[in-house]
């Protein structure tokens, strides 16, 4: 008798896909409840306090107040942070789409093409910021004596508020042929040749197929890409903290940048905390956003929505 | 998730235990009184510093020290953290950027009266400006290494192929001016038959991180970066404009001095015997005695304009933690790093830094060598003629502030200096009248 009701009670839980859910996430579970979770309660305390690491005072929202209301560097890295979204997050996702396109048709060479292609993501990011560095450089980089070449005159990149948003956006297409693009192309290949095939026999070109077969099925993938690197790039600091340290006047001065400026260097430890906790804010709602309309343009496989 | 508090709790004292092991000293000898001793620098440097702590326990049977090595990129955080954790070493390594915002938080172990109970220890053996840097509110708190200030080295064929005369000698006959400077540097550019530069008068660029480095003109010139109380800038005044402007000149109106980007992965530099002359740290010294060999070098002060030669000076502090268990232990340890054999050996024999005694500067050990740089009086000249920079606990955010409006004026999209400036000192003013740690 006994036996037998265990073997149920252990038939049921392994028979629950919440069970095996919990298990596969566990690893990310454990780090998340021991390792981030404690931090980020402690920030938000922290948000609320006049703190310098020797002493702290109660004082409700005024760092959220004076962020808001009297901080002008705080605007200024808002907006250069969104420029920087709004521009590399469609290009990013444009590009890697292409190559993931690109890589996927079948030629000779496919392997090491896609070996090459996805070699720049394991750079670090501190080497490629110097190598950026190099290329970007006003009087002897690859990019304006290319420039150059054709009849340009290279402007300075790095040093000319005007241009440095744009060399970053530039920078940021060195990441295409990274793991998004890997990610696009196990999307790519999940369709079954058969829509193709029932496609064309329908009259569809390469174009209609693209747009009528690859985009759709394609769209969970892509939900996938633009929400995360929606986030990404609202945490942009490497590249800027190597190559400019945020200036000139301020002009790559990212979000995050500004962030550890204000925690590290300036040791205000309350107004970081409460930055951090607007950044979570921000890409909460752009995310719930892009949930929300995501069900007028995302396809599942079968699904009924 | 009934389970999750439990596990929470077991998770947080595993933590925690793991902490208090790692952060516990490791096993000290017993009857040994233990200290720790925490600072960064190359491998060479730590070197050193490893070499001091042996000698120091070798002498003193009933201490031990144990050397902490930081690597320098993460060594301020690291600090702060420790600070902050109430588990700093006894004593430390701090640099002078740092040592205002920390002393002023009450992490430093007064020496005052522990300066005043030593017999041996007169603040008179110690250059004024090597003191002035360790102290507080009057109390002593720190005690100088590593010091040294900015002088110019030269590079000696190029003032020959250009027919210059020697800026040592012109400076000890009073003639070694900015006009005088401007002159030379300009006559020492020249330019490849392609058009791209190929050696430049002067550096490093002007730019707002070399900016310290250059401060010699803004005071030679009667201006000054903020007043006295460190509490507002005066760095747009007419004097201070005209610093600046002339800075800004050599770079965009006589080209003697190359630009960022120019100057930027190490195209131009003194060693490679692209540059006529360099601002520099003293501390430079041991490098180039090992990595120039095609030409001959040597030192002379920076040029003075009309109020003089003033240059800047800056160094390390080495500190005590005021938590600590064993004061007269780590005074013993701090007496030991800047005692006199110490600095002779490091600051005499191997050159790193310039000495915070007065004897050992002033020595014939020191005056003479047979190695370049031979001009060793222009060193104790510059540290004579030397002010700390206007460093206080705001400086990192000021500063910023302060490079964020002179970026354009030194990528020469602006030309105009007094209108940057006016600017500026708004931004940094309102920096320094905010209520600190907001």
């Amino acid at each position: 008798m006994r036996p037998a009701t265990g073997k149920r009670t252990r038939r049921r839980l392994t028979d629950r896909p919440e069970f095996w859910g919990f298990l596969f996430i566990c690893p990310w579970l454990f780090g998340f409840l021991f390792l981030t979770a404690g931090p980020m309660l402690a920030s938000l305390y922290l948000s609320f306090q006049r703190y310098d690491l020797a002493s702290s005072k109660f004082v409700g929202f005024e760092n959220y107040r004076r962020l808001f209301t009297e901080d002008p560097l705080f605007w200024k890295s808002l907006k250069n942070t969104l420029f920087y979204a709004i521009v590399t997050v469609p290009l990013g996702i444009a590009g890697s789409l292409g190559i993931a396109l690109l890589l996927n048709q079948p030629m000779k060479g496919q392997r090491l093409f896609r070996t090459c292609f996805y070699l720049p993501s394991l750079v670090p990011a501190v080497a490629a910021s110097l190598i950026w560095q190099w290329i970007f450089n006003s009087d002897n980089g690859i990019l304006n004596s290319g420039l150059h070449l054709i009849g340009l005159p290279g402007p300075q990149w790095l040093q000319d508020e005007r241009f440095t948003p744009w060399a970053f956006v530039l920078m940021s297409l060195w990441g295409v042929g990274g793991a998004r693009m890997v990610i696009f192309l196990a999307g790519l290949q999940g369709i079954s040749e058969s829509y193709y095939e029932a496609a064309k026999l329908d009259g569809a070109g390469t174009w209609v197929c693209f747009r009528r077969v690859t985009l759709p099925l394609l769209s969970p993938v892509m939900f996938f890409n633009l929400v995360l690197g929606v986030i990404g790039s609202f945490q942009v600091f490497t590249n800027a903290y190597v190559m400019t340290g945020g200036g000139p006047n301020n002009s790559s001065l990212f979000y995050a940048l500004y962030l550890f400026r204000n925690a590290f260097l300036y040791l205000k430890l309350g107004k970081a905390s409460a930055m951090a906790w607007v950044l979570f804010a921000i890409l909460l709602v752009l995310t719930f956003v892009q949930f929300r309309t995501s069900k007028r343009w995302v396809h599942y496989e079968g699904g009924d929505k | 998730m009934k389970l999750t508090p439990n596990v929470t709790q077991i998770g947080l004292a595993s933590l925690t235990a793991l902490t208090v092991l790692g952060g516990c000293s490791p096993t000290s000898t017993p009857g040994k009184v233990p200290l720790r001793y925490m600072a960064w620098g190359n491998p060479e440097q730590l070197a050193l510093e490893q070499r001091l702590c042996d000698e120091f326990n070798a002498k003193h049977p009933n201490i031990e020290v144990k050397f902490l090595r930081v690597p320098g990129s993460e060594y301020s955080l690291k600090m702060m953290l420790m600070l902050a954790s109430h588990s700093a070493p006894d004593v430390m390594r701090v640099d002078h950027y740092n040592f205002p915002s920390l002393v002023e938080k009450g992490y430093f172990h007064d020496l005052t009266d522990l300066a005043k109970a030593d017999a041996s220890f007169h603040r008179s053996d110690f250059f004024p400006q090597a003191i002035q840097e360790g102290l507080y509110k009057g109390r002593l708190y720190g005690l100088n290494v590593l010091f040294g200030g900015v002088i110019i080295y030269y590079n000696k064929a190029m003032f020959r192929q250009a027919h210059l005369e020697d800026p040592a000698q012109l400076a000890r006959q009073g003639k070694w001016t900015w006009d005088q400077f401007r002159k030379d540097a300009i006559q020492m550019s020249a330019q490849n038959s392609d058009g791209h530069p190929k050696q430049f008068g002067f550096g490093p660029p002007v730019s707002s991180a070399t900016f310290p480095v250059l401060a010699c003109a803004l005071w030679g010139n009667g201006g000054d970066m903020l007043d006295p109380s460190l509490t507002h800038a005066v760095f747009d005044s007419p004097k201070a404009a005209a610093a600046f402007q002339m800075l800004a000149d050599f770079r965009w109106k006589d080209h003697c001095s190359p630009t960022q980007a120019q100057g930027e992965n190490s195209l131009f530099t003194f060693e490679s015997g692209k540059l006529g002359m360099v601002f520099d740290f003293m501390g430079m010294t041991p490098r180039y005695r090992k990595v120039i060999h095609k030409f001959d070098w040597d030192v002379c002060p920076v040029p003075s304009g009309p109020y003089g030669h003033p240059t800047l000076c800056k160094g390390n502090q080495l500190v005590m933690y005021s938590e600590t268990k064993h004061p007269q232990e780590a005074w013993e340890f701090q007496r030991f790093v800047t005692s006199k054999e110490t600095e002779e050996d490091l600051y005499v024999q191997r050159r790193r830094c310039f000495p915070t005694r007065v004897g050992v500067a002033h020595s014939k050990e020191y005056l003479e060598s047979n190695l370049p740089p031979f001009n060793n009086w222009v060193f104790v000249d510059a540290i004579e003629h030397s002010r700390p920079l206007p460093i206080n606990d705001r400086w990192a955010e000021w500063t910023n502030e302060f490079n964020s409006e002179i970026d354009n004026l030194i990528a020469g999209r602006e030309r105009d200096a007094a209108k940057v400036l006016k600017r500026a000192k708004k931004r940094v003013d309102k920096v320094l009248s905010e209520e600190p740690g907001f």
